[in-house]
């Protein structure tokens, strides 16, 4: 009975080397580009001579919907022109990314854009970077030294910006505010320093708290944390503002608001997603945004890394892609 | 001893090991210049060290038939604990073991709501994960402490002895060590007999408490050391910064019971868990997959590696 047991053993021996087989080749086939060492990556364009610049885009937040959208665009614009792209999340997992820039690197891509992360938490990998010469764009990142550009919007200037207009225009200078921010994110902490600063310049508005948002899922825990700030806010106009220092939070805490009949309290994001512009303009209780220009800043990085292949003197460091405020 | 039994036996004893080759193999066709080398076999090594060593507290905790889902919380804890440290200026040795003992004592409490109370260790750490969670980011205030560490405090995370990199080999250290202990020692035995039926270890004579207590702190301990082992890696620490390692540790765990046959947590099978997973991000990301891809497979093929088991061991439990 063994024996036959062991013919069986050794058909499902063949079972698995088949089905790993197969799932590791389609998985390298579904990268559509084809590594550009083979024939396959050559491109069809006018640089048809030279192999295909391979390029990874690397990110821990590609469900955030902003990240995303900036990903696609960049992703869809290095494609045009003749550029082999790999996204890679890691899902908010700093660990995970310092593995996956590893990995980029001994793969010897032609150059790496980290989007949306603080370059400075995974500063010993990209010296590894620095040290293979692969040169380093940031998007909506940081800038560190042997980085070549971070196209990002000045995140400080924004959220003075949004915290000025929410003071000035719409509180009229005074009442109470609820603050819904993400600290450890690069962008996110200089914009609540931003609104930090400008609020002791106020002393008839009074913070009642700062809640710190959870991502992924940042629509959703914004939501909950505004439930509740709700419940313990019960009485109308106990609570004048929420200022939101991204769009995701301020979508959440509009619902909320929403839901428990509170219209009176005015709400303020920054980003200028698509969702948060459609609330805008349906007279919910988000009254601004203030519009992050990400195409521009996607087009700063496409432009110079353009720069950088065609052998072109570019300028290092921090490249701003103004905002503008988004109201009725 | 017939020829078709043998293979039968191996396959059975280690078709996940076979797995493991079988990846290997692949990914070095695919991309020998790049996967096939002995700098990235280090870079792998590297990677899979810090799952390793939290993955081998969580195999001491299961050993025991119990949960612990705060290694998470407590390797993110451990992190900025010692990143602070470092920062005020404490010892880099201080900075490294003052977590640790932190997180061991933390992990007796687990131990003791467990055991003393009879609480699921489910709920229990479920529990205490959210206020470790808590605890980290009023103690960061929720922002990434990364400034004015000392270098000193990143040469375990980045540097080599003979191109080897310290992490790797610490990784290796502890996992003899505590294969030793789980194999060799009246520890280690009394653990599995606990796990095996905790009744009957009760009336043999085993103070099961204490034991399970022991397990829940030094799968703690080793949690908060991965943490501090990566805020030297990164040169940063993130107040979630170790919530990643949570499900990937367990994943290693579960791979690592179908390594052998008996299909009990096991070290050595944590060791080869943690590293299908590490070859199998490395090597995708090479062949630049894109990540939904990568998931899915990494999903697939545990779930096919446990069934081949169960199917090898002719059993469905």
């Amino acid at each position: 009975m063994k024996i036959i047991k062991g013919g069986q053993i050794m058909k499902k021996v063949f079972a698995l080397v088949l089905a790993l087989t197969l799932m590791l080749s389609l998985a390298a086939c579904s990268n559509s580009a084809a590594p550009a060492d083979s024939s396959a990556g050559k491109s069809g364009t006018d640089t048809a001579t030279e192999a295909a610049k391979k390029i990874s885009i690397l990110t821990p937040y590609l469900s955030s919907v902003t990240t995303n959208q900036m990903v696609e665009t960049m992703k869809a614009s290095m494609e045009t022109k003749g550029m082999v792209v790999t996204v890679v999340d890691t899902k908010g997992d700093f660990g995970q990314l310092a593995s996956r820039i590893e990995d980029v690197v001994s793969s010897k891509a032609d150059a790496i854009v980290l989007v949306s992360a603080d370059p400075n938490q995974v500063k010993t990998q990209l010296q590894a970077a620095f040290d293979a010469s692969i040169p380093v764009f940031g998007c909506d990142s940081g800038f560190i030294e042997g980085m070549m550009v971070n196209a990002t919007s000045d995140n400080y200037a924004m959220g003075e910006m949004m915290a000025k207009y929410l003071f000035e225009d719409l509180m009229g200078g005074k009442g109470t505010v609820i603050a819904l921010t993400h600290r450890p994110h690069p962008g996110v902490v200089k914009r609540s320093e931003a609104f930090d600063k400008l609020l002791k310049e106020y002393p008839n508005i009074k913070l009642i708290t700062e809640q710190h948002i959870e991502v992924p899922g940042p629509i959703e825990n914004s939501r909950k944390v505004m439930e509740n700030l709700i419940l313990s806010n019960a009485s109308k106009d106990s609570i004048t503002a929420v200022w939101s220092a991204w769009d995701e939070p301020a979508i959440g805490a509009t619902q909320a608001l929403q839901d428990a009949g509170r219209s009176e309290v005015i709400v303020t994001g920054v980003d200028g997603n698509s969702q948060a512009v459609e609330m805008i303009n349906q007279d919910t209780n988000l009254k601004a945004t203030a519009a992050q220009n990400f195409e521009g800043m996607v087009e700063i990085v496409v432009n110079e890394m353009t720069k950088m292949f065609a052998g072109e003197e570019i300028t290092k460091g921090e490249q701003y892609a103004p905002a503008t405020i988004i109201k009725k | 001893m017939n020829k078709k039994i043998n293979i039968s036996d191996l396959f059975r004893a280690y078709g996940t090991i076979f797995a493991g080759i079988i990846i290997v193999i692949v990914f070095s066709i695919l991309r020998p210049d790049a996967f096939f080398t002995m700098g990235n076999l280090i870079n792998i090594t590297r990677q899979i060290s810090l799952l390793v060593i939290i993955a081998l507290g969580a195999t001491l905790v299961m050993c025991v038939d119990e949960f612990d889902l705060s290694i998470g919380a407590l390797a993110s804890l451990g992190g900025v604990v010692a990143a602070k440290l470092a920062v005020a200026g404490v010892p880099i040795l201080l900075c490294f073991i003052i977590p640790v003992i932190i997180c061991f004592l933390i992990g007796l409490i687990n131990g003791w709501i467990v055991t003393r109370f009879k609480v699921l260790s489910f709920i229990t750490t479920l529990a205490m994960s959210t206020i470790l969670g808590g605890f980290t980011f009023w103690f960061t205030g929720g922002a990434t402490v990364f400034q004015n560490i000392p270098k000193a405090f990143i040469i375990v995370g980045s540097k080599s002895i003979l191109a080897i990199p310290l992490l790797s080999i610490i990784m290796v250290i502890l996992t003899f060590v505590f294969w030793f202990i789980m194999r060799h020692t009246a520890f280690g035995r009394k653990l599995y007999a606990i796990g095996g039926n905790e009744s009957a270890s009760q009336v043999s004579g085993i103070h099961v408490k204490k034991y399970k207590n022991l397990a829940f702190a030094l799968c703690a301990a080793l949690a908060a050391l991965t943490g501090v082992l990566m805020a030297s890696r990164l040169g940063s620490a993130h107040p979630t910064g170790g919530d990643g390692l949570f499900l990937q540790s367990y994943a290693a765990v579960f791979l690592g019971r179908t390594v052998f046959k008996e299909g009990v947590p096991n070290i050595w099978g944590t060791f080869v868990g943690a590293a299908i997973l590490g070859i199998l991000a490395n090597g995708l990301t090479i062949l630049q997959v894109p990540t939904f891809m990568q998931d899915l497979l990494t999903g697939c093929i545990i779930i096919l590696a446990v069934i081949i088991q169960k199917m090898g061991r002719g059993d469905s439990k």
